[in-house]
């Protein structure tokens, strides 16, 4: 008896290349991201981490390079399905300054079509009042929302650009254990920092020029 | 597959934002306001305390009432789209909305914007100028349909500047193709109104171009939103 084709979600990215008018950022990188894995991406300021995790998030296409990125059910998504599946940490990430919170995590979960409650869990455990206005943030406490915001559908891929920034020590250590949560559930992962980070199992990608 | 529900919610839920962020800013509501009145009272200081004669009335009051509620929309609604991408909000609409919701719910909310406008901005206008309208409800169904058309084709416009540089300018010169034929036809409709004349076939042509500007803002929309 043949057994059942298990298929798992994968991130294979292929030669992808991109250029701003005569500016190549990308010149052909690639990489592959298995379940429970996940890929550092390093380099100096303007290496092109930021754009690669663009381009893998479907907010920006390449010029060049394939991209390809499955989930369970095994079926290629495009550049507009991938945007609304993974889970974007980023900085230049920014939330309504005139709704509270709470209020900006309930529009963002009506629009993913989820509940609000595993966003709300997360800011729980990373402290951050429900009732402040988004305006009202400081950075590492914006940070924790976008934390929040990428954590709410349960993405099964989680993008993360400079994802520790300005935390205080709780938050990043809190941050770290979402992180390891998500890769021991069979999530993938790809962080951008310009600095190598102390993740023991991480595959390497250094965009360094 | 999305069904139509959640597509509605979603739209409802971008609707229901705009209008909260709305009442807390009060950006759009000032600036509409505040220019609809500056023009009114010039419209009305301009043409006399005693109003224009009836033949004089009926040729150039429709345009003056059409001009003011051009430029008012013009002064807030362009914000619809760019204010997402100057503040990063953008980012997270892109990743968490479908597009045509999107559209749709920014598209209502500029429309319940411009019938508030129209309904504060007409019966003052009217009563200032001593206009006498013999057909109220043409008036009614071409403020409802041109003010349509003028939400419309200003957030069509808003959305496909709102990554550009030179957003004010590039508004006006889009502005200008999209929005005459509207213009044209709610003047001449407004006109008939006044006048107590049968609407013909103006107005079959302004519910067209309201068709039309709606088609081709969801087709467009999503190409235009996303890299």
């Amino acid at each position: 008896m043949i057994p059942p084709l298990v298929i798992l979600p994968r991130l294979h990215f292929d030669d992808v290349r991109r250029r701003f008018g005569r500016l190549s950022v990308l010149t052909g990188v690639s990489g592959v991201v298995e379940p429970g894995g996940m890929l550092l991406v390093t380099g100096p300021n303007g290496s092109g981490k930021s754009t690669l995790l663009r381009c893998l998030s479907g907010l920006l296409a390449p010029d060049g390079g394939t991209i390809e990125y499955r989930e369970m059910d095994g079926r290629l998504l495009d550049a507009a399905e991938r945007r609304q599946r993974v889970g974007v940490v980023a900085p230049d990430l920014a939330f309504y300054a005139e709704l509270s919170v709470e209020e900006n995590l309930a529009f963002f979960a009506r629009l993913r079509r989820v509940p609000p409650d595993r966003g709300l869990a997360v800011l729980r455990r990373m402290d951050l009042p429900l009732d402040r206005m988004a305006g009202a943030l400081s950075s590492g406490m914006r940070q924790r929302l976008r934390w929040a915001f990428a954590l709410l559908h349960a993405p099964r891929l989680l993008l993360l650009d400079e994802p520790f920034q300005n935390f205080d020590a709780p938050g990043e250590r809190v941050a770290r254990e979402l992180l390891a949560e998500h890769l021991a559930d069979g999530g993938l992962a790809v962080v951008a920092n310009p600095s190598t980070l102390d993740f023991d199992h991480a595959e390497r990608l250094d965009l360094g020029r | 597959m999305r069904n139509a529900s959640t597509w509605a919610a979603e739209a409802t839920s971008v609707f229901v934002k705009e209008w909260r962020c709305e009442f807390r800013t009060r950006y759009a509501l000032n600036t509409l306001a505040l220019f609809a009145f500056t023009t009114l009272v010039v419209v009305s200081v301009s043409l006399g305390p005693l109003g224009v004669s009836m033949s004089q009335g009926t040729a150039v009051l429709p345009v003056l009432l059409w001009v003011i509620l051009l430029f008012s929309v013009a002064a807030g609604l362009p914000r619809a789209f760019v204010q997402e991408e100057e503040t990063g909000t953008a980012m997270a609409l892109r990743l968490a909305a479908t597009p045509s919701a999107l559209f749709c719910g920014k598209l209502v909310y500029g429309l319940t914007l411009v019938l508030a406008l129209e309904a504060l901005v007409t019966p003052v206008y009217v009563a200032m100028t001593n206009l006498t309208v013999v057909s109220p409800g043409l008036l009614a169904g071409v403020l409802a349909a041109g003010g349509y058309g003028l939400a419309a084709g200003s957030t069509l416009v808003a959305a496909i500047i709102a990554q550009a540089r030179s957003k004010g300018t590039l508004f006006s010169v889009l502005s200008f193709p999209v929005l005459l034929p509207l213009l044209l036809l709610s003047v001449e409709l407004t006109r008939l109104a006044v006048a107590g004349s049968p609407p013909g076939v103006a107005l079959p042509q302004l519910l067209l171009y309201d068709a039309s500007v709606t088609v081709a803002g969801l087709m467009l929309f999503p190409a235009v939103w996303n890299p």
